[in-house]
């Protein structure tokens, strides 16, 4: 397995050519140049010059393109040109927060959508099963946006549960700091996993590998957590996998509202300010996220599923 | 309990609550994020308003930003030939205890002056420096230049400390050093500034509050719940819809003010029939803009006058275009164009405000025939496509970064110059001469008064259909006095006490 693991990574590198070719090359194609973003409405055209020189944005497109894969492969994904700090510094700063609400709001997902998932299976059809349906389908439709100040005037205005925003010192205090946020992420992947996962659960009750385990004279329960949920999670692991780089995307609004730095408020301040440094920095970066998260995926289910290899 | 453990305790008890009661933080939160604290490098809001808490400017805009105060300098004196400024320091040190001195001053204006700076063309002006001894330094011009003076007022020419920026390069920005109010303690990116009292900062006993906090709350809504909640004791930019019900609210407090800002309609005047003065006078009298301040900003702004927004010189008996559909249509019928025309409308898709200001234009200008399409670009979009001409109507707005009308004039209403007045390519030939005038002439009312009539010539030849001067708005929680947004929209902090 460590083999195959080795193979993805090495057919990761032409990816990521592209990647940082493709991040390049829109950037180029874009209106707007950050000289005329900062000092358009005061300076001369003189002045815009020497900074455009200043900034390197005068050498041929090019040359621009190979600093930026030197910057890439020594780590740095060059550096900001308002900041005037390393790209991955800035982004350093604020990964934490950012993988904290991704991985906090999978783990939210799952723990509301399990035990849903597996009551709406074993009483399908009924009303307990058609009335999670509607909550879910419920809770899907819900703009994140609007939730999230729901719950804000709700639990942290009204009920003091919880801080209005903003991040604390350490897990702990983050954990309680970043709930809301991860909640309101986490709830529509949960609807997602739970309606799959009911179907899978169903699907898999009825095969006949688990007539034969009930044959075999095993409780129900063992029959159900050996056999059916274990296979049946598989699907739960790929939805997840797929679902990353939504639950990626839209951290954003959640960080805006929250006030959370993170990486989304540093994309979108970057954009506005056409500061390309961080733009293509952070769009490596955000490919880089989805490819790994893939191959992790794919790791998981090869684990999972010892039929599906990574070969 | 035994005595001795008692006493022991409660002292114990008595200094907590001391040192609590001194380590007060004012936390203010803000919508906007600073950038860096360079600054000759920075020309957003929140880093500039950071940079004016922790760095000083040899001479300031005062409160109601119509004159200039002593900062870093006592004094100051201009030459009789305006070629000479003389600036006599104050007694003042930075937050680490160094003297700050006229090497200083001379380090920091050159390199705002210098090819890294985004400002250099504000400080050329100056080309030469004599220091006179550690406390006095004379700027010499090579020609009169009257803004040069009000540009030192600007975040722009804050004195640094020469040595550690030079010893430490750009890294002296992450941790910077300055002779403000307020010393840089932490700063998380993204998240806030933590700033310390300046221990000897030279205005005495100030500031009277020890610990200021910056908070970044970039969602309006979010700022007002916190405020709310007794999360911050300020917030910036509260959204204007909910001004009214944050007014009525138990324990908190609203201010507004009109920084130098204006929003306008540029007009293109290369352009069929926005090259005719009599369409463009037409279009300012078919605006209601009363009722787009009403129904945009929720009654927070002032109607324009003209595109230079009420600072120095302006004059305020200057009149906006009244509304009057009548006067309008007899324009246009003037013009040859009765039965109206069409053109595009092109807005920052970005500000939720001018995509309604759009919206409403739109409909006020059906009744005389005018079919306005709106065209929604993002902002990069918008400032190129307006500098390269290829717009008819474009929804836009200018704020000055310094409290002298040089700069916008310049940018607004001379061409050629920097801009050909906005982009909009309409041309004066007295208003041209009088920005040169006006240049070398020393401030005074004879200044003054050209910069009344080179506004008068703007209103009356209407490049744009002018707006309106937006607010800017803040809250606070009761017992917190002395805050505010003045019109260079910063706040100044050292001024701000607790009152209960």
């Amino acid at each position: 397995m460590l083999r195959s693991i080795l193979q993805r990574l090495i057919m990761l590198i032409p990816v990521l050519i592209g990647i940082t070719l493709l991040g390049f090359l829109l950037l180029q194609v874009v209106p707007g140049d950050p000289v005329e973003r900062a000092m358009g409405t005061r300076a001369s055209a003189e002045e815009m010059a020497a900074m455009r020189h200043q900034w390197g944005l005068d050498q041929p497109i090019w040359q621009q393109y190979l600093l930026f894969l030197r910057d890439c492969v020594t780590g740095s994904f060059g550096t900001s040109l308002f900041h005037k700090l390393p790209v991955s510094t800035l982004v350093l700063e604020r990964l934490p927060f950012t993988l904290g609400i991704v991985v906090y709001s999978t783990l939210l997902a799952l723990v509301v959508a399990l035990p849903f998932a597996i009551l709406a299976a074993l009483k399908r059809g009924g009303a307990i099963d058609l009335a999670i349906r509607q909550l879910f389908v419920f809770v899907i439709a819900l703009p994140p946006f609007w939730l999230s100040f729901v719950l804000i005037l709700w639990l942290s205005l009204s009920l003091g549960l919880f801080p209005t925003g903003g991040i604390g010192e350490g897990l702990l205090q983050n954990m309680h700091r970043l709930f809301l946020p991860s909640l309101v992420v986490g709830l529509s992947t949960a609807a997602l996993i739970q309606q799959s996962l009911r179907a899978t659960l169903i699907e898999t009750m009825s095969a006949d590998y688990v007539d034969t385990a009930r044959a075999k004279g095993l409780s129900r329960v063992q029959v159900f957590t050996r056999h059916i949920l274990r296979n049946s999670l598989i699907s739960t692991i790929s939805i997840v996998g797929v679902r990353i780089g939504w639950i990626i995307g839209s951290t954003v609004v959640v960080e805006k509202i929250f006030s959370v730095p993170g990486l989304g408020s540093l994309l979108i301040d970057a954009i506005v300010s056409r500061d390309f440094p961080v733009i293509r920095g952070l769009t490596v970066i955000f490919a880089m996220l989805v490819v790994v998260v893939n191959l992790l995926t794919d790791i998981a289910y090869s684990i999972a599923d010892p039929r599906a290899s990574l070969d | 309990m035994n005595g001795p453990f008692r006493s022991l305790l409660v002292t114990g008890c008595m200094m907590l609550t001391a040192g609590m009661a001194q380590a007060e933080t004012l936390r203010v939160a803000m919508g906007v994020d600073p950038v860096s604290l360079d600054p000759i490098a920075t020309s957003d809001n929140a880093s500039i308003w950071t940079q004016l808490l922790i760095y000083d400017t040899l001479i300031r805009p005062s409160k109601d930003g119509k004159e200039l105060e002593p900062g870093l300098a006592e004094s100051w004196e201009v030459s009789e030939d305006g070629l000479t400024l003389t600036f006599k320091l104050r007694d003042a040190q930075f937050s680490d205890g160094t003297p700050v001195t006229a090497g200083d001053v001379q380090f920091s204006l050159e390199r705002a002056a210098s090819e890294k700076s985004g400002w250099a063309g504000f400080f050329r002006p100056i080309t030469g420096y004599e220091i006179i001894n550690d406390r006095e330094i004379a700027l010499k011009l090579d020609k009169p230049f009257t803004p040069a003076l009000n540009n030192l007022a600007m975040f722009s020419g804050a004195i640094l400390p020469r040595k550690l920026v030079e010893e430490q390069g750009d890294d002296f920005f992450s941790d910077p050093v300055g002779s403000g109010p307020y010393a840089l303690a932490k700063w998380t990116r993204g998240s806030k500034i933590e700033l310390e009292a300046n221990p000897h900062y030279w205005q005495e006993g100030k500031p009277y509050i020890e610990n200021a906090e910056l908070d970044i709350v970039t969602e309006g809504s979010a700022r007002t719940i916190k405020l709310e909640a007794g999360d911050v004791d300020a917030i910036i930019d509260p959204p204007l819809n909910q001004i009214e019900a944050l007014k009525a609210k138990d324990g908190i407090a609203v201010g507004t003010a009109v920084p130098y800002r204006s929003d306008f309609v540029q007009l293109n005047t290369t352009k069929a029939p926005f090259d005719d003065e009599k369409v463009r006078r037409a279009l300012n009298m078919a605006v209601d803009k009363n009722a787009l301040i009403q129904g945009v900003l929720y009654g927070a702004g002032k109607v324009a006058a003209s595109a230079m927004p009420p600072m120095a010189y302006a004059d305020l008996d200057l009149a906006p275009y009244a509304y009057d559909l009548d006067a309008a249509r007899a324009l246009l019928d003037e013009a040859g164009l009765g039965d109206g025309f069409e053109a595009e409308l092109l807005v920052n898709s970005g500000m939720a405000a001018h995509r309604n200001v759009a919206v409403a234009l739109q409909a006020m200008m059906q009744p005389l025939g005018i079919k306005l399409s709106i065209q929604m670009v993002e902002s990069g979009t918008h400032w190129e496509t307006t500098k390269a001409g290829n717009y008819e109507m474009s929804v836009s707005y200018a704020t000055s970064d310094t409290i002298d009308p040089d700069q916008l004039i310049g940018f607004l209403a001379v061409n050629p110059e920097r801009a050909n007045a906005y982009h909009t390519e309409w041309k004066s030939e007295r208003l041209n001469t009088l920005y040169q005038e006006e240049r070398v002439t020393g401030n005074g009312e004879k200044r003054g008064a050209m910069f009344r009539e080179m506004v008068q010539i703007l209103h009356n030849g209407a490049p744009y259909i002018f707006l309106y001067h937006p607010a800017s708005a803040w809250a606070t929680r009761d017992n917190v006095e002395g805050f505010e947004i003045l019109p260079t929209s910063n706040f100044r902090l050292e001024d701000v006490k607790f009152t209960d």
